[in-house]
């Protein structure tokens, strides 16, 4: 058998919890680059990023991390786990810990005993997110943003190959968020990175390939600027907000922003934006989310 | 060289014998007065410095200020051998804190204390106590839940359940000496003192195995509840103070205990995953 494996694969794989379908029939397969995924609340994102990052099995359907069965041998699920990088959605930290100890604690249970490198490492991944000067400062006592990046921090250790991120920009202002994409996109040239987000601006600054999930079956996959592709011809800027269209909003130069229906009299073509292409991509469920005010 | 205070220098000579530790008192400490403030002397000193000095003593200052010692028994074990990574996880565990040890001292230790006073009429609280400090204090040390890195250590190489029972342990070794020690002060059948040990032994392996179905905390409360009743019905049966921990119930729990951890060991073996049993 030399049929190459993809870092991550996923086969018709199924989630439930209880009644609620979470994941469906999903079929996917990651290599080295930044994935985005996008879709709205209840999607099935965090259930299929943690799948991948073998915190919890799917109920049916095949997946495959590294080549290995996460669910296999013990000595396979722990050569995935020393490649792995997780940054779970919800991330409690000790309050008394400093971010340097959160992040050699975790060090330790990735397996870095010895402890002149495991410092070593500690401080590398600190001054990646920009937290050098916080080093000694209580998690508690940090900011959102700063906990956010403390949590990103451990997810880099080791440089590990598979690397998955639930809702990293979370709290982030826009400088970090730019550090953030400098920082992933050197992280994609080795490793597969895998993360979830509402922001389609996140997207479309840090990833190559875009999955939309909703009701837990994909529904998008493919190119970042494929997806936009996909709302071209179908968004205005107009003088009336759309009859029919799918959202429409008022802009700040006075006129309005239609995605989808049928474009009012005298609109022009606009260029779209990925979230247009989203919005337009989830039809009637991105109702649901609300459109951007 | 001197040209008023604002102008003034110190010298190349004068800055290699401050450096050397050849001035006297007061003329060392009027240069080093000077270089604290004086951005050009400053610079002056660092070029006559060692750069491999310098870097030492940097790394020093800054390993003492990210790493603040271990707690003070940790340090000890760690002298009789604890891996120092072990080490590491073992101070972050909540019941290993100072806090918590005395607190679950000074609960057996009161309950000693009413054995005694009563004359040994009254072995109830001791026999309540003893038993479930090592249960509380496993049940603290870990879990989902509560452990606010629980998604974490799941996923890590290390594994949960290893981590788990490194604490198990650790708690024990903490907590048995101390109680086996005040069980002896406890008037009564000289076996007294080590018999309340079959029940806390006995009782661990049923948290850890309760933990993996409802959680640490349900597990604690269904342990402790349960324990209490055995007691409290002894006493309020009008059977004899010591029965708890007679012969025949040591028996019972001894079964309930290896129940435990059969229960444990399937679970584990029917998920195939590090960590999920517990």
């Amino acid at each position: 058998m030399s049929v190459p494996t993809s870092t991550i694969e996923l086969a018709g794989v199924g989630k439930r919890y209880g009644r609620k379908r979470a994941l469906d029939d999903v079929d996917l397969a990651f290599d080295r680059g930044v994935t985005g995924l996008l879709g709205p609340n209840g999607a099935g994102k965090t259930t299929l990023l943690r799948i991948v990052a073998t915190s919890i099995a799917a109920d049916s359907g095949q997946v495959r991390l590294l080549g290995l069965d996460p669910h296999g041998s013990h000595a396979d699920v722990t050569a995935v786990r020393r490649e792995l990088g997780y940054l779970p959605q919800e991330l409690g930290y000790p309050s008394d810990m400093t971010a340097f100890g959160f992040v050699e604690y975790v060090a330790v249970l990735k397996e870095w005993n010895d402890r002149e490198r495991r410092v070593q490492e500690v401080r590398r991944v600190l001054d990646l997110v920009d937290l050098t000067d916080q080093a000694t400062t209580r998690v508690s006592r940090l900011s959102g943003g700063q906990r956010r990046r403390v949590g990103l921090a451990q997810a880099l250790l080791g440089d590990p190959r598979l690397v998955v991120l639930d809702e990293p920009t979370t709290g982030l202002d826009p400088a970090q968020r730019a550090d953030l994409r400098r920082t992933l996109s050197a992280l994609g040239h080795r490793s597969t990175v895998l993360l979830s987000t509402h922001q389609t601006e996140d997207v479309a600054a840090l990833c190559e390939r875009v999955v939309v999930l909703a009701g837990g079956t994909v529904r998008f996959d493919g190119a970042v600027t494929d997806l936009v592709g996909t709302a071209m011809g179908r968004v205005w800027l107009a003088d009336e907000p759309g009859e029919d269209a799918l959202v429409s909003w008022r802009t700040g130069t006075g006129r309005h922003h239609v995605v989808g229906g049928t474009p009012p009299a005298g609109a022009d073509p606009a260029e779209p934006t990925l979230e247009d292409a989203y919005l337009l991509m989830l039809g009637p469920d991105a109702r649901r989310l609300g459109a951007p005010a | 060289m001197t040209t008023g205070t604002q102008g003034w220098h110190t010298g190349p000579a004068l800055l290699s014998s401050y450096l050397a530790g050849a001035l006297d008192a007061i003329t060392g400490a009027s240069v080093e007065q000077h270089v604290n403030r004086c951005q050009t002397c400053r610079t002056a000193v660092a070029s006559l410095l060692e750069p491999q000095l310098m870097e030492r003593t940097w790394a020093g200052v800054r390993d003492a200020v990210e790493r603040p010692p271990l707690p003070y028994p940790l340090r000890l074990v760690r002298r009789c051998g604890l891996p120092e990574p072990t080490a590491v996880l073992l101070a972050a565990a909540a019941s290993l804190r100072g806090a918590w040890l005395v607190g679950a001292f000074l609960s057996v230790s009161f309950a000693t204390l009413a054995a005694n006073v009563s004359g040994g009429t009254a072995l109830a609280p001791f026999l309540l106590v003893a038993p479930l400090a090592p249960v509380l204090g496993v049940a603290a040390a870990y879990g989902p839940r509560q452990d606010p890195l629980e998604a974490l250590v799941a996923t890590a190489p290390y594994g949960r359940t290893k981590l788990v029972l490194l604490r198990t342990i650790a708690v024990l070794v903490s907590v048995l000496p101390v109680t086996a020690l005040l069980g002896l002060a406890v008037p009564g059948p000289p076996w007294l003192a080590a018999a309340w040990l079959g029940p806390a032994l006995a009782l661990v392996p049923v948290l850890l195995a309760l933990a993996g179905f409802v959680g640490p905390r349900v597990a604690a409360t269904i342990v402790s509840l349960g324990w209490s009743s055995v007691v409290v019905a002894s006493t309020r049966g009008g059977l004899d103070p010591t029965w708890p921990v007679e012969a025949a119930q040591q028996g019972v729990y001894l079964m309930l205990g290896v129940a435990a951890c059969a229960v444990i060991a399937i679970r584990s073996g029917v998920h195939r995953q590090r960590g999920v049993a517990l």
